[in-house]
Formats: structure tokens, sequence, C-alpha cells
């Protein structure tokens, strides 16, 4: 039975795989700026359809963009709670990393007062 | 209308008033890391802190004087005496591999004319069955999990 925490871990793994990735995340990049054909997104890099596709594939398939077919053309749009859930999810490592950081400065902070304190007698 | 940008990437900095010496011993000295690495009023017991590559970092903690709890088992990468600590949670002391581990840590200390700039630097990525190794090109090593500080574009309308 998957639990929401797990299905939400899954969720941000596959987004985190995709973002992984520099041609990923010039994608996205790009597709901030709002929707467009694969052709037209692959024009930057140098690498084969058939490679790129594989990239657009991976970003479908972690919900972050959607794509739409039309005679021959295919265009991609960001799309899904994919980055949002990342966003969130990161915003929440920051606050602990930030607290921690935190804690670390006020305990040297203390040490040192004490110890100034200490050469003070 | 479609705008811009949150970074994915993760990093934390402070000014420290001490000189480097301290900030480092309170962070390989496990007396002292007990004192801050876990948040009041839990309770933080190091287990391992064995501040070479490879070496096991485990922390663990306890709530209202509870049983202790696992909080952290992790493996230092790269240790640069007063300078640098990088650990993982994607293995275990020896370079055990973890069941599950999400995050490299960087923490970098460097002289300020006020005292220390403590910098931590956390790198995220998903855990890895085979396929997505490859694709992470996971055999680049260190390159590409800096790589991993994602950054990227967010769309709001």
């Amino acid at each position: 039975m998957a639990t929401a925490a797990s299905q939400m871990s899954d969720d941000l793994s596959s987004i985190f795989l995709a973002l992984a990735d520099p041609t990923r995340r010039a994608v996205i990049a790009r597709l901030g700026q709002g929707p467009a054909s694969v052709s037209e997104l692959a024009s930057p890099f140098d690498m084969g359809l058939p490679s790129f596709m594989k990239h657009i594939r991976l970003l479908e398939n972690s919900g972050m963009i959607r794509t739409r077919k039309s005679g021959r053309t295919r265009t991609c749009v960001i799309d899904g709670p994919g980055l949002s859930n990342a966003e969130r999810w990161l915003a929440e490592q920051r606050k602990i990393w930030e607290a921690q950081a935190d804690r670390l400065e006020a305990f040297v902070m203390l040490e040192q007062e004490g110890r100034n304190a200490d050469s003070d007698r | 209308m479609q705008t811009v940008t949150a970074e994915l990437d993760l990093e934390v900095s402070r000014i420290i008033k001490a000189p480097r010496d301290r900030v480092w011993n309170a962070w390989v000295d496990p007396e002292r890391l007990a004192k801050w690495w876990i948040p009041h009023p839990l309770i933080c017991r190091v287990v391992s802190l064995d501040v070479r590559p490879g070496g096991a970092f485990v922390t663990e903690m306890s709530e209202n004087d509870g049983p202790f709890a696992p909080h952290l088992s992790a493996c230092f990468l790269d240790v640069l005496a007063g300078e640098r600590i990088i650990y993982t949670n994607a293995l275990t002391g020896g370079w055990r591999p973890a069941a599950n581990g999400f995050v490299t840590a960087i923490i970098t200390l460097s002289d300020h004319p006020d005292g220390t700039h403590y910098r931590a630097q956390a790198l995220h990525k998903s855990h890895a069955d085979r396929e997505k190794h490859e694709e992470l090109g996971f055999h680049d090593g260190w390159g590409t999990v800096v790589a991993q500080l994602a950054e990227c574009v967010e769309t709001k309308t």
C-alpha cells in the first residue's frame, strides 16, 4: 500500500531525476517563457531527435510538462504540480538547514563568550 | 502571463563571529556537535563521527527522554581539516550503499574579516534504479553530482 508520503517521495524522485540533467533544465527554462514545439526546443542542442525525445519523455513522465501532438508538430507546455511540489519540499529542507546553521552560530558564539569570560578572570 | 524563477539549489551561509578553528571544532567534536545538530528539545546522541573519507557519521535523537531513534546515517566523502566536510546519506560508513539516500552535503569554512564564513550546500536527487543511474551519468562522478544542484525556472500564471 502506497502512503501519501511515499507517493510524494516517488513524485519528488522523478522530478529531481528530471532536473538532474542540464538539457532538461534548459528545456524547462525555455518552457517557462511559454509553450514550444519539440523541434524548436531541440534546436539549441547538438543531439539527434531520438535522444532529445528521451529527455522530453522523461520530463513528461515526471509530471512537469505535457505534450500535445497536432498534425506533425508536437507542442510542449509546463504543466502540473511537479515543479511546485519540488519547490515546497525544498522550502521545507531550507528551513531545516537554516535552523541548523542558526544553532551552530549560536553555539559557537556562546562557547566563544564563555571562553572570553574565563580569560578575563 | 508566465514569469520567472526559483532556483532549486539549497544553500545556507552565515558569517560566524569566531575563528575558523572554533567553528570546525563545533562540527567535528561529538560533544559539541550534539549540542546544536538537532533542534531543542530533542536530544542528540552522536553514535559515530569518524571525520575522514569513508568514515561513518551517525546521529540519533530522543524526544522527551524517550528511546533514541535514528536521525542520520551517513558517510564522509571528503574532509579537509578546517575547511571542508562533504558527506552523504546515500552511503553509510565504509562506503556501503545505504537503503535510502537522498542528500549530499557540502560544508565549507573560509576566513572572513568578521570571523568565519560558514556555508552549507545540500544536493538532492532521486533515489536511482539502475536505468536512472545511467540517465544521471552516475559514473561521471562528482561533476555530475554537483551539476545536480538543480537550477530551474518555475512558471506562475
